[in-house]
């Protein structure tokens, strides 16, 4: 019971590409990837997102693709 | 024969007739590789997220093509000494992913002969999510 209420604070946990059906998750697709990075660039972990782990998975591959082709930051210059 | 899909970066200055004559040099090298250009997308110019070379932007060319496995090093030597070519990307495409980047081809054509087909209002709508998808 403590539990529950605690977990209710929290955005709900759903994995986005499961309920939006996002088939093959694309490294040039900046739209999908840009807002499960974080300001620095770092990769939203998955207890955060609410992402499922195959999911993550395919997701973490495709934000490193896409960094190597400069879509998107390594990290944020200050 | 392996299907690929290479994503290179060009020099922000290439002109248009530049562009298309890099894309040619690119073609033969993939020919050399023992395979061919299947479809080839024009991302234009864009912001870089970081600085390549000194570049602020850059030119994209997303190229789906087939390619002997063996050969894969030496294309990817030859992309890293063309000198337009400021960065690239080569992945390894498996069957599915394939078809999907092929299938979306087949669906965007159809889509825009339809949209010819009927009046000129929709045939801009469609017009206009082609280049939404070209653009993201």
């Amino acid at each position: 019971m403590a539990n529950q209420r605690k977990r209710s604070f929290f955005a709900q946990k759903i994995c986005r590409f499961c309920v939006e059906k996002i088939d093959p998750i694309l490294f040039y697709d900046v739209k999908i990837l840009k807002p499960l990075i974080s300001e620095r660039g770092k990769i939203v972990p998955s207890r955060i997102s609410g992402n499922c782990s195959t999911h993550q998975r395919k997701l973490t591959t495709a934000i490193k693709r896409a960094r190597n082709i400069a879509l998107l930051p390594f990290s944020v210059e200050h | 024969m392996r299907t690929y899909q290479s994503v290179v970066i060009l020099k922000p200055d290439l002109d248009d007739t530049q562009v298309d004559q890099t894309h040619e040099k690119i073609s033969q090298f993939i020919a050399k590789s023992g395979g061919e250009v299947v479809k080839t997308e024009k991302w234009g110019k864009k912001r870089l997220a970081y600085k390549v070379r000194k570049n602020r932007f850059g030119i994209y060319l997303n190229i789906y093509h087939t390619s002997d496995p063996a050969k894969m090093a030496g294309l990817e030597n030859e992309y890293r000494l063309y000198d337009p070519i400021i960065k690239h990307l080569l992945v390894h495409l498996e069957k599915d992913e394939w078809d999907w980047a092929m299938g979306k081809a087949a669906a965007a054509e159809a889509a825009k002969a339809e949209g010819q087909a009927q009046d000129s209002g929709e045939a801009k709508k469609a017009d206009a999510d082609e280049a939404e998808e070209e653009a993201s």
